[in-house]
């Protein structure tokens, strides 16, 4: 069996740490950009104008669509190592 | 294999209270995911409410009240039929006449008119608006103050809808 996996992660030890990080850093820019679009929308709506609503919550549900998207790149919860059993004696 | 003996405390509640209120960074990469869904939800409201519900345009002229019943520098209180938003007749210190929604554009507060400096006071925050154009001078208000045109005919004050403005 190929030992890629597990050399890389040997090589790369904190890939995973960097990878949550890094989507939790895009996810917390994201609502950042949301929090503004809806105070925009709110405020150009409270003031009569037609022409924000719509687009900035286009713009805030395709936010939300991909940082969903991102949530599939979070890693896997680190797994204990599994004792190999012991190879069966030679006949 | 012997386990070593597990207390009866162990048995009972056997989730360790750090463990059960610890928050990984997965489930808080979820919990920010969730509060951007409701982020996208609110905006979506928004959008549809003021949609669905325009905001309250006054319907023709409606008279307030006759010019000698405020003097100079004074001010009257009124509402418009079919509304219950409060407004504000001003009579400036030069003679000309202002009406304006009498609730502060941040958190609706009542404002008053301040004849000395000519400006509109929100005494919540100390937001401050031109009496001329409703607009924001100083403070946390984001929007100017909603404003009604003022018509004179003879000896009565009326008011109708600003060109191009609707009142929130």
């Amino acid at each position: 069996m190929s030992q890629f996996r597990q050399a890389q992660n040997q090589a790369h030890p904190s890939k995973t740490n960097t990878l949550v990080l890094g989507i939790i850093c895009i996810l917390i820019l994201i609502l950042t950009m949301q929090i503004w679009l809806l105070t925009a929308a709110l405020n150009t709506a409270l003031e009569g104008d037609e022409g924000i609503k719509w687009p900035a919550f286009a713009a805030s549900l395709a936010l939300f669509l991909s940082g969903a998207a991102l949530l599939r790149y979070l890693p896997d919860p680190m797994r204990k190592a599994t004792k190999k059993p012991p190879l069966p004696p030679r006949i | 294999m012997n386990l070593p003996p597990r207390s009866p405390a162990d048995v009972d509640f056997p989730i360790d209270r750090v463990e059960a209120e610890h928050v990984s960074r997965r489930e808080f990469a979820k919990f920010l995911c969730l509060v951007s869904g409701g982020m996208a939800v609110g905006n979506g409201w928004v959008a549809i409410k003021d949609q669905l519900f325009p905001p309250f345009r006054v319907e023709g002229e409606v008279f307030v009240c006759k010019t000698g019943d405020v003097p100079t520098g004074g001010t009257h209180p009124f509402t418009v039929p079919g509304s219950k938003i409060p407004f504000i007749l001003i009579h400036l210190n030069d003679g000309s006449w202002r009406a304006f929604e009498q609730k502060c554009t941040h958190l609706s507060c009542a404002v008053y008119y301040q004849p000395d400096s000519d400006k509109i006071e929100c005494p919540c925050h100390h937001g401050y608006f031109d009496a001329r154009s409703g607009e924001v001078l100083q403070g946390p208000p984001p929007r100017p103050l909603p404003r009604l045109e003022v018509v004179i005919r003879g000896d009565e004050i009326l008011v109708s809808e600003a060109r191009g403005e609707t009142l929130s």
